[in-house]
């Protein structure tokens, strides 16, 4: 096979890696060690590798890695800042959110792009958006409970205005 | 599970990308065009030897001009779902459409000329397109050709692209006489929105000043090989007032022009019922559009 060079920021840092052209971006994440990133069904239903390419939720494997190349990617590993977790991940543990935990990294990137657009989503809009997520202990109230007490504990400062959204919606 | 794969090109011009295609299938073997690799993944084809990713073509936009539409062909499901000129136009029933076509993690990837190009039977766009007299661009190595779209799909999984790439969709004005009024709808069938789905339609009708049918678009997918209009409906209620004996009438008639199968999401007999059930509501919804904007 022909090897392919991908340059992709991933938490923050650059990294090169060496690929093949069939390479999916879950298994090039898995492989480099970024183990949060869960493999579930691979044929994009159960949502639990999703990572944010470039701040955007993406099953990562129906991602070719190549098409990674030059963007930017954000694994759970990413989420919290040094020791201290990030807020939404401390309402998840407030909530008893997590059972087996397969599908919290998941649920955690989707909701964290979500609170990113919007300032006070509402229950439909969380619902709608952990809908991707498969969780198979049934825990999908908790996790709704904790995304909403996550968007209301923020202060106003950290809040995107709500005008920003239609101005990056709108194309 | 694409070890099998020999090259992966990432074309930023159409010509490039063309040129791309045949030099990799002269040297042999399959390959494809992918752009949010949503289907060529789940496909999971190993036999394919190259892919030419079609994402770095400037072709994620969408442009109106005057009552027409141009959308370009990468333009993901989330672009068509939340662009605010595209939720006021049709009633909506595009963005819609698009709305529906998978999880937000697959909304994020999955493109409309690739949504198209699939050719699935329940392909979520297809029926509005439809209803909005459609066409596609296709660029080939002899130049582009622009075909409706209801002479674009051939068949499950089969169009007229002929090695072409789907580089453009274009949406005409509608032609609505003077006084008159136009409404759109698309339903659509499934245990969750963002299923595939076990019927989808989407009906357009434009009346005039008196209240009368002058145009009329009925289209239903994941009823036959392709999705389809229902012709012999539309023609019923051209000059008819959508009333309620109108519509169920064409509805039992767009019924009766589904060829619909049984596979693990539905019975043939249940897709035929349901397709009489979700065109009326998607008729009687226009009706009720029609009658609350005047």
């Amino acid at each position: 096979m022909n090897a392919l060079e991908i340059h992709v920021t991933v938490n923050g840092e650059s990294r090169s890696w060496s690929i093949a052209p069939g390479d999916l971006l879950l298994d090039v994440l898995r492989r480099e060690g970024y183990w949060g990133v869960k493999r579930g069904c691979e044929t994009g239903e159960c949502g639990a590798c999703a990572v944010l390419l470039d701040g955007a939720p993406v099953n990562s494997c129906l991602v070719f890695a190549a098409q990674a190349d030059g963007r930017r990617v954000l694994t759970i590993e990413g989420v919290a800042h040094g020791d201290r977790l990030d807020p939404l991940q401390e309402a998840f543990l407030d909530h008893g959110a997590v059972q087996c935990g397969y599908c919290t990294p998941a649920m955690v990137l989707c909701t964290k792009a979500l609170l990113e657009r919007r300032a006070d989503p509402t229950e439909d809009e969380v619902r709608e958006t952990l809908s991707g997520v498969l969780c198979r202990c049934t825990g999908y109230r908790k996790p709704v409970e904790a995304v909403l007490a996550a968007a209301r504990a923020r202060p106003p400062a950290a809040k995107p205005k709500p005008a920003a959204r239609r101005k990056g919606a709108a194309r | 599970m694409f070890d099998q794969l020999r090259a992966f090109h990432r074309p930023t011009t159409i010509a490039q990308a063309l040129r791309l295609f045949r030099t990799e299938r002269r040297r042999g073997g399959r390959g494809a065009f992918v752009a949010g690799a949503t289907d060529v993944v789940v496909l999971g084809d190993r036999r394919l030897r190259f892919l030419v990713d079609v994402t770095n073509l400037p072709l994620r936009y969408i442009r109106r001009r005057g009552g027409r539409w141009a959308i370009g062909a990468t333009s993901r499901m989330a672009d068509l779902e939340h662009s605010a000129e595209l939720r006021r136009f049709a009633n909506g029933a595009l963005a819609e459409a698009a709305g529906t076509c998978g999880s937000l993690q697959i909304r994020n990837l999955a493109t409309i000329g690739g949504n198209l190009a699939n050719a699935s039977p329940a392909c979520d766009t297809a029926p509005p397109l439809l209803a909005l007299d459609a066409s596609v661009v296709i660029a080939g190595p002899r130049g582009r050709r622009t075909i409706p779209l209801d002479q674009f799909f051939r068949g499950v999984n089969r169009t007229a692209l002929d090695g072409g790439l789907l580089v453009e969709i274009l949406i005409p004005a509608a032609s609505i006489p003077r006084g008159g009024r136009a409404a759109w709808s698309f339903q659509k069938l499934g245990r969750l929105k963002s299923d595939i789905a076990v019927v989808n339609a989407a009906t357009g009708i434009v009346v005039d000043k008196g209240g009368h049918c002058t145009w009329a678009r009925i289209a239903l997918g994941a009823v036959a090989p392709t999705p389809l209009r229902a012709r012999r409906a539309e023609a019923s209620l051209v000059g008819q007032v959508p009333d309620r004996a109108a519509i169920e009438a064409a509805a039992a008639r767009a019924a009766g022009e589904a060829k619909p199968v049984s596979d693990v999401r539905s019975t043939a007999d249940y897709r035929r019922e349901m397709s009489r059930l979700l065109v009326a509501r998607a008729l009687a919804e226009c009706a009720g559009r029609l009658g609350r904007s005047s």
